[in-house]
């Protein structure tokens, strides 16, 4: 049993630790390995492949066993890191102490919005990015993307997905209306609502986390590690409320096959979601 | 074991297909598209891309939009912010499908590139593209994708890297 702490708490020698058990991992090659899973693991909804991770019910259960593999992996390294969360409705501009030289270092520069602070600064040379969707090497953010202002969600936008009763609906995708699950995961819907939560994190970023490789910027374990408080939270607030498809979907469902219900165990590591709902044995937000 | 216990090792070495899946098997693609090969087929190639509105860098509170142009084929070639785009796009739409129906009923082949480099684009299912480079949003057509992949990119370039068609 072991705490995640909001990252606005941590002391200067937490997240030292952090950030030097993240180098350790990137430096084994395990770091990319990660990026990698990520992007395999991205099915869209067009897609007629089971998809665990994205545009589907077990976004919450598939990332929260993903972050205690990445968890696992730094406790390697270094058995007093945890993943701390960040709460981006309250440290919601680029002067936070989440983007100060000592931690994840600051904006990217204007052009080609190489991160230049910090310990993940492609001078300081521990950070190399290899997933290969540009030609360059450097970790990019743009925060905010001044070009056409996005702003950080509220904490109003956040209140709205948690007020939410049930988990998820029909037709379990990203044009699920309601439902708190595509309400965080943050699917713009036309004629309906704009991107939202989740997604809209990534794209206030911007850069490598706006993309296909977004853990590529470690930014990308402490905003699911949020994501995964939201999901407890939503919990809590909602005690009788199921997972939901609470069982496999009917032989003519478009779905089925495609997202996995309660007992369906999600690769890659053959887990069901049911056995992911209480994380309350292995770590506690505080 | 403890199901919530991260298991130890690298789980799935990179370039592996996720095989497995819920219980019902879903249709392979190389299934759907012998269906299609041999079905009668109807291909639409637009034309030029002067009839899409230039709506782009949006409110972000702003829903998406473009329903009525997102099943429509594509081509483009222009000038953005001083990196060249272009895009194709072809819809195959199989006989007997009424094309207002729901996008997965459409198959189309996307080839995008900015500055001759290709862009990987993926499709949700209302239609609307993704790309690698802004894998949290879509747009209704390519030329939006192409052009919200170079904002995002500012001046760095995309890895050449094979061209992908989905």
């Amino acid at each position: 049993m072991y705490s995640r702490k909001n990252q606005s708490d941590l002391t200067r020698t937490e997240k030292k630790r952090l950030v030097d058990a993240i180098l350790q991992l990137k430096r084994s090659g395990r770091y990319d390995e990660f990026v990698s899973l990520h992007r395999q693991y991205y099915v869209t909804d067009a897609d007629r492949r089971p998809r665990a991770a994205h545009m589907t019910p077990s976004f919450f259960p598939w990332h929260r066993r993903y972050l205690l593999e990445f968890e696992k992996a730094l406790q390697t390294v270094d058995a007093g890191v945890t993943v701390p969360y960040w709460d981006w409705t309250r440290d919601n501009t680029p002067a936070a102490s989440l983007w100060a030289e000592d931690f994840l270092g600051g904006n990217g520069r204007a052009g080609d919005r190489q991160v230049m602070t910090g310990p993940f600064a492609y001078a300081r040379g521990d950070w190399p990015i290899r997933t290969g969707i540009t030609d360059d090497r450097f970790l990019r953010r743009d925060l905010g993307r001044p070009s056409a202002p996005v702003t950080l969600p509220t904490k109003a936008d956040v209140d709205r997905a948690l007020s939410d009763p049930v988990y998820d609906t029909a037709p379990w995708n990203s044009v699920s209306t309601t439902g708190f699950r595509n309400r965080i995961e943050g699917w713009g819907i036309r004629g309906s609502r704009g991107v939202a939560n989740h997604n809209r994190v990534h794209r206030w970023i911007g850069g490598s986390m706006a993309g296909a490789a977004s853990p590529d910027d470690p930014v990308f374990w402490l905003h699911h590690a949020y994501i995964d408080l939201l999901w407890t939270r939503w919990q809590k607030a909602h005690p009788r409320a199921r997972y939901l498809p609470d069982r496999s979907l009917a032989a003519d469902d478009p779905q089925r096959g495609r997202v996995f219900a309660l007992d369906d165990p999600m690769p890659p590591w053959d887990v069901k979601p049911s056995q992911l709902m209480d994380h309350t044995r292995l770590y506690r937000y505080v | 074991m403890d199901p919530t216990t991260a298991t130890p090792g690298p789980a799935v070495p990179a370039g592996t297909t996720p095989a497995a899946g819920p219980p019902a098997p879903a249709p392979h693609r190389p299934a759907r598209r012998a269906v299609l090969r041999t079905a009668f087929t109807t291909t639409l190639v637009a034309g030029t891309a002067g009839a899409l509105a230039p709506v782009l860098l949006k409110d972000p509170g702003t829903p998406d939009r473009g329903a009525r142009r997102s099943q429509a084929p594509e081509r483009f070639s222009e000038t953005y912010r001083g990196r060249h785009i272009r895009g194709t796009a072809t819809a195959v739409v199989p006989a007997g499908v009424h094309p207002g129906a729901a996008a997965a009923s459409t198959t189309t082949a996307a080839d995008v590139t900015i500055d001759g480099r290709p862009l990987h684009v993926m499709r949700r299912a209302d239609g609307s593209y993704l790309s690698e480079v802004n894998h949290y949003e879509s747009f209704p057509t390519l030329l939006e994708t192409a052009r919200a992949a170079v904002d995002e990119l500012g001046t760095a370039r995309l890895a050449p890297t094979t061209p992908h068609t989905i």
